[in-house]
């Protein structure tokens, strides 16, 4: 009976990919239909470049190979891309990210604990949470020790050395290899096993998300550390999937510790782990009455306790520096300026121009005149709520009440639902919620860019339209960096190893929507070129490319919402 | 009289093709794409090419060295001056010191700058350049754009490899090998210079070569060298294979005259046609300048024989070690006084020179005065010649006495070797001529692969230096050993095995000393960076600066020279490889 259900996940994704025998209902094993499967060659990466060059390492002797193949070739791009500018070079006295993460490496060094979040806040405060201050106390202790003028206290501000570049880019590098290589490689093997994918379409895509451009351009061109937090998140995500669910939210506090932005996922882990202290309703079946009650009573305190208490015992243990080496100020000043300095809410809805909601729509509501800044806070907040509604909702309902969800079926469409979810949770706050900045879009990005490992060729396809369109939406600011070059040539090549086959899907709406937004980027690009901006409108350009931008990821969202549904 | 010859001719090449070609006997043949299901898949240079393409452009507004402003100063030069001025012009310190076809190419490059590029600075004859991105994205593009050659010569070089899978899949790890190549990253793309190009048609000649075409080998050996003439290291075997293999005919009929015999000694006719064919080119490439009476100047701008034994970084070579024991003996004879009398005695230098603490200290001495060496002999360019000559003549031996294709690439791997280890101010650089011919062969034996493996993990590290800037570091060590990485794995994967596997045990230790010595290459990359790495920390490392140099090529230079040796004994001892 359990065999025949409509939705056995090896069909799910064979679905799209060709009218081949997978699709034909048959009454075969699940095992034996899935080796039918690895026979043909149903990957949309097969015929991509990425796959020609590495098919040399198909066998599985040599599939270690390609893993130190595929992680060399990432350093190499990503130092390589570090020979460009970084975020404000050459622009004092302001500069930017690149001289904030080094001011916090001066200030952490040369400052007792509790005066961090104080010191000179006009002068780029540091505004991390506290993993970022630790992790740029390691970094420069390891500097000022090649080189103690790189972070020499207050002297050092806006130093720019060629020394100093290269070690700072080493320090993101590093952070990367060490960080996020091995969460995704982790993810993708054990999620990629869950999927049935093949070794070799495992291998290509690691290859592909390692050479997304976007991530690349802002950690290795604009400066920032947002791989460590992707990382983090990523390994929070693989012990989700392997049910270590303890494990996972340490990983995930130290995620959000690292960065504020890493609670753009928080609503969606929460209601996740929630459900997960529920019983399945089919899992219930078996020793009672599989009723909407029976769920409800089968609530596992003692998880939910633990959970509790693994979150609590993190914070504690990441705050405990700031609680242990207080002497100049008393713990809770301390505690409560973190705070502030993290969210900053006194800031505007929206900052530079960026494919948010309001921005898009500020063009014909002027929010700031119609609205205080206290009320447009609790709007967006309420929005925002409303945006991430649907698929927290459907997280915990499915977990709780669908068959495909219960832990007795092997079924792949738990860690496909995973990603939908954090996808879509994320995308909602991008979209809907206050003080975001352009760069933000990265963590929305990760958990859609982890859809190529749907390996289905209208999934591949959409995945890539929109990571162009993340890079994309991130042109004002790295043209402002200088990073022209690298931003065109990181494009190009990630679209060139995915392969032509892949830019555009075989559903003709898909395919309308995917054009026409393509059409539109280049078009907004070639008149910035080749026409001056407005002297009326001199931002003109910029919203134009805002505005397509958040057209794309709103259809996007609405998409992963809809086939989440689905599921 | 004629048809016995063509038969035994025709013979003997279909007996080559089937030694060549493992599975199939099909004779080496350029294929059409459409054949029946037997084709064998045919490999395709272009998405290496779009990859690498990206890493180039990315590597655009990166460090580039003073050839850059040479080769831009050659653009100025050519595109403002006649012809009759090219090799006169003295404005700028780097005036124009290749043959005249890359002096043309110049000039053409030159009408293809745009001219917001042109505006730069890009064609000002000037002492220094002056110029910005514009000019070095012009450049830059320049360079990869004339590495197509070697894209498209390597392509062919796989499509003319014999319809097997083995040999097909050969193809194209060398082919891959080779364009991917980190000593062409280094030099053409960071360094900037248009190695691409060269070594392009040194593979067109050689694929020539291979395919028995030798009027067209002549003919692209001439542009080469016309373009380029460091190519004159590998001259003599390339003259040698020619009149061997396609002007003489060392057969003796008993049954004709003695006069016949001596005049079929040569083939007339070939010897006319290959004759005309590299004259000619010689002709378009010298003419304009014996027109203009400039060849004078030409020719002392192409042979500056003022410079010194070793470059001021020392190329890998047999010379660096020379220099290297030269200073242990300094230093021997400073710190121990009783080894004074000895050394003198040995040696018989003049012990004055070593109280001049300036003489002594000196990196390059070359420069100093004309004394390089302090206790060991000087060195005369004319020693130097002589040595290589002899090691190159060496190796022309086996050539003349079996021309064939595999004995072609052996001697010209030899005679570059001579050259490299030997010659007058040789440049690191230089090694990619060793590194390139024997690439093609490599996979003919698997006693090649030991001094494979060995000569270009240290030519190829021995280029480091040439990029010393701190943010170049990440690419040049992890390009190079990305690339080591696969091509350690894919030459063993398609390498033929011998099969008579005597002597195993021997090449066992051989090959664990080869590993470990590669290893240790791995050490002395990490040793040279973290004294750069500290080098603004601590007074004492600062001192090293010509330290980790030495040490680097000195390395490099042991590591190089025990290659040779292992070639050079597989070369003259065993046959079946050379066929």
């Amino acid at each position: 009976m359990g065999k025949k259900t409509p939705k056995s996940p090896q069909r799910s994704i064979a679905k799209s990919p060709g009218p081949g025998p997978a699709v034909a209902p048959s009454s075969s094993s699940v095992s034996k239909k899935s080796k039918s499967k690895k026979k043909k060659p149903s990957s949309p990466y097969a015929e991509s470049p990425l796959h020609d060059l590495l098919h040399t390492f198909e066998r599985a002797p040599d599939q270690w190979a390609a893993r130190y193949i595929l992680i060399l070739t990432a350093i190499i791009l990503r130092g390589v891309v570090g020979l460009g500018s970084f975020s404000g070079e050459s622009q004092a006295p302001i500069n930017g990210d690149f001289e904030a993460q080094r001011h916090w490496m001066e200030l952490t060094i040369h400052l007792p604990i509790d005066q961090w979040y104080f010191y000179d806040l006009p002068y780029w405060g540091l505004d991390y949470p506290p993993l970022t201050a630790f992790h740029s106390f390691i970094c420069g202790k390891i500097g000022s020790f090649i080189n103690p003028k790189w972070f020499a206290l207050d002297a050092s501000r806006g130093l720019e050395s060629s020394g100093l570049k290269t070690f700072m880019r080493h320090t993101s590098l590093i952070s990367e290899l060490f960080v996020y290589f091995p969460a995704l490689l982790g993810f993708i093997a054990f999620v990629g096993k869950k999927l049935n994918l093949s070794r070799i379409d495992q291998i290509v895509i690691s290859g592909i998300i390692m050479c997304q451009p976007s991530l690349i351009l802002i950690d290795h061109g604009h400066f920032q550390f947002n791989s460590v937090m992707l990382g983090l998140f990523l390994f929070s995500f693989t012990d989700l999937c392997k049910g270590n669910y303890l494990l996972a939210s340490v990983w995930f506090v130290c995620c959000i510790t690292f960065k504020q932005m890493g609670l753009y996922y928080a609503p969606f882990i929460f209601s996740f782990l929630l459900s997960v202290c529920f019983t399945n309703i089919n899992e219930t079946k078996g020793t009672g009455k599989g009723t909407v009650i029976s769920v409800l009573k089968s609530l596992s305190f003692r998880r939910l306790f633990s959970i509790g208490i693994t979150v609590i015992l993190t914070f504690i243990t990441i705050l405990a520096p700031f609680i242990y080496f207080a002497s100049t100020r008393d713990v809770q000043s301390t505690l409560l300026q973190i705070l502030i300095r993290v969210f900053p809410f006194q800031r505007g809805i929206f900052e530079d121009k960026v494919a948010s909601f309001w921005c898009t729509t500020n063009l014909i509501i002027k929010y700031r005149t119609l609205f205080t800044q206290d009320q447009l806070a609790k709007l967006s907040l309420l929005v925002t709520l409303i945006s991430i509604l649907p698929p927290c909702t459907m997280i915990f309902y499915k977990n709780l009440f669908s068959r495909t969800f219960s832990n007795q079926k092997s079924s792949a469409n738990k860690y496909l639902a995973l990603i939908y979810g954090f996808a879509a949770t994320s995308w909602g706050f991008y979209l809907f919620s206050f003080q975001v900045h352009e760069k933000t879009v990265l963590v929305p990005l990760l958990p859609s860019t982890l859809l190529y490992l749907t390996a289905d060729a209208e999934a591949a396809s959409i995945c890539q339209w929109i990571n162009n369109f993340a890079v994309y939406s991130m042109w004002p600011l790295l043209q402002r960096d200088g990073l022209t070059l690298q931003y065109i040539i990181t494009l190009a090549l990630s679209n060139f190893l995915i392969g032509s086959k892949a830019i555009l899907p075989k559903n003709i709406i898909w395919k309308i929507i995917i054009v026409l937004s393509y059409i539109a980027a280049f078009s907004i690009h070639a008149i910035e070129i080749f026409v001056p901006p407005l002297s009326k409108y001199p931002d003109l350009w910029v919203i134009l490319n805002t505005t397509v931008s958040f057209g794309c990821f709103g259809i996007f969202w609405l998409w992963l919402l809809y086939k989440m549904y689905q599921l | 009289m004629e048809k016995p010859r063509v038969e035994k001719k025709g013979s003997k090449k279909k007996k080559k093709s089937v030694s060549t070609s493992v599975r199939s006997p099909s004779p080496v043949r350029p294929t059409i794409s459409s054949q029946g299901p037997d084709e064998v898949k045919q490999y395709s240079l272009f998405n290496i090419w779009g990859v690498t393409f990206a890493l180039k452009a990315l590597l655009f507004f990166g460090y580039h060295s003073t050839d850059f402003d040479v080769h831009r100063n050659w653009l100025a030069i050519t595109h403002n001056l006649p012809v009759s001025k090219w090799y006169v012009e003295d404005t700028s310190q780097w005036t124009l010191d290749y043959p005249p076809f890359f002096a043309y190419f110049e000039w053409a490059l030159s009408h293809l700058v745009p001219k917001f590029v042109a505006d730069d600075g890009c064609l000002d004859i000037v002492e220094v350049g002056q110029y910005g991105k514009p000019t070095i994205l012009f450049q830059r593009i320049s360079v990869i754009a004339s590495e197509l050659v070697l894209f498209a010569a390597l392509q062919w070089y796989m499509k003319s490899s014999a319809n097997t899978y083995t040999s097909r899949s050969r193809a194209y790890v060398v082919a891959s090998s080779l364009v991917l190549s980190p000593g062409l990253l280094i030099i053409d793309h960071i360094h900037f210079q248009y190695n691409g190009m060269m070594y392009g048609i040194f593979i067109l000649m050689l694929t020539c070569a291979r395919l028995e075409k030798y009027l067209m080998c002549g003919a692209w050996f001439s542009i080469l060298l016309c373009f380029k003439h460091i190519y004159l290291y590998v001259a003599p075997a390339v003259f040698i294979f020619l009149l061997r293999a396609y002007c003489l005919n060392l057969k003796y009929d008993k049954s004709k005259p003695f006069l016949t015999n001596i005049l079929s000694l040569v083939k007339w006719w070939n010897l006319i046609k290959l004759g005309s064919v590299v004259l000619s080119i010689f002709a378009v490439a010298f003419g304009p300048f014996v027109y203009y009476q400039v060849i004078p100047q030409l020719v002392s701008r192409l042979f500056p024989f003022s410079r010194g034994l070793t470059h001021a970084y020392w190329a890998p070579n047999f010379w660096a070690i020379y220099s290297f024991f030269d200073r242990l003996l300094i230093h021997i004879y400073k710190q121990i006084p009783i080894s004074r009398s000895v050394l003198l005695k040995i040696f018989q230098f003049n012990p004055e020179l070593l109280k001049m603490d300036e003489l002594v200290n000196s990196t390059t001495r070359g420069i100093v005065g004309d004394i390089e060496f302090l206790i060991l002999p000087a060195i005369s360019p004319k020693l130097t010649f002589l040595l290589t000559l002899f090691y190159q003549i060496m190796a022309l031996i086996p050539l003349f006495l079996q021309p064939t294709y595999g004995r072609f690439i052996g001697s010209i791997t030899l005679c570059a070797y001579a050259s490299f280890l030997f010659g007058w101010h040789v440049h690191e650089k230089a090694i990619l001529l060793v590194i390139f011919p024997v690439s093609l062969i490599v996979s003919r034996d698997k006693r090649l692969l030991g001094p494979f493996n060995l000569l270009i993990s240290c030519g190829y590290v021995s280029l480091f230096p040439l990029i010393y800037t701190s943010s170049e570091w990440v690419v040049k060590v992890f390009y190079t050993l990305l690339w080591y990485i696969i091509y350690y794995f894919n030459y063993r994967k398609v390498v033929k095995i011998p099969k008579n596997t005597t002597g195993e045990s021997g090449g066992f230790i051989l090959e664990r000393v080869t590993n470990g010595y590669i290893l240790g290459l791995g050490f002395i990359i990490i040793l040279v960076s973290l004294i750069d790495l500290f080098e603004s920390k601590f007074e004492l490392l600062r001192r090293l600066e010509f330290m980790k140099l030495m040490i680097m090529s000195v390395y490099c230079g042991v590591g190089v020279i025990s290659s040779w040796n292992g070639f050079s004994w597989l070369y003259f001892v065993d046959e079946s490889i050379w066929e």
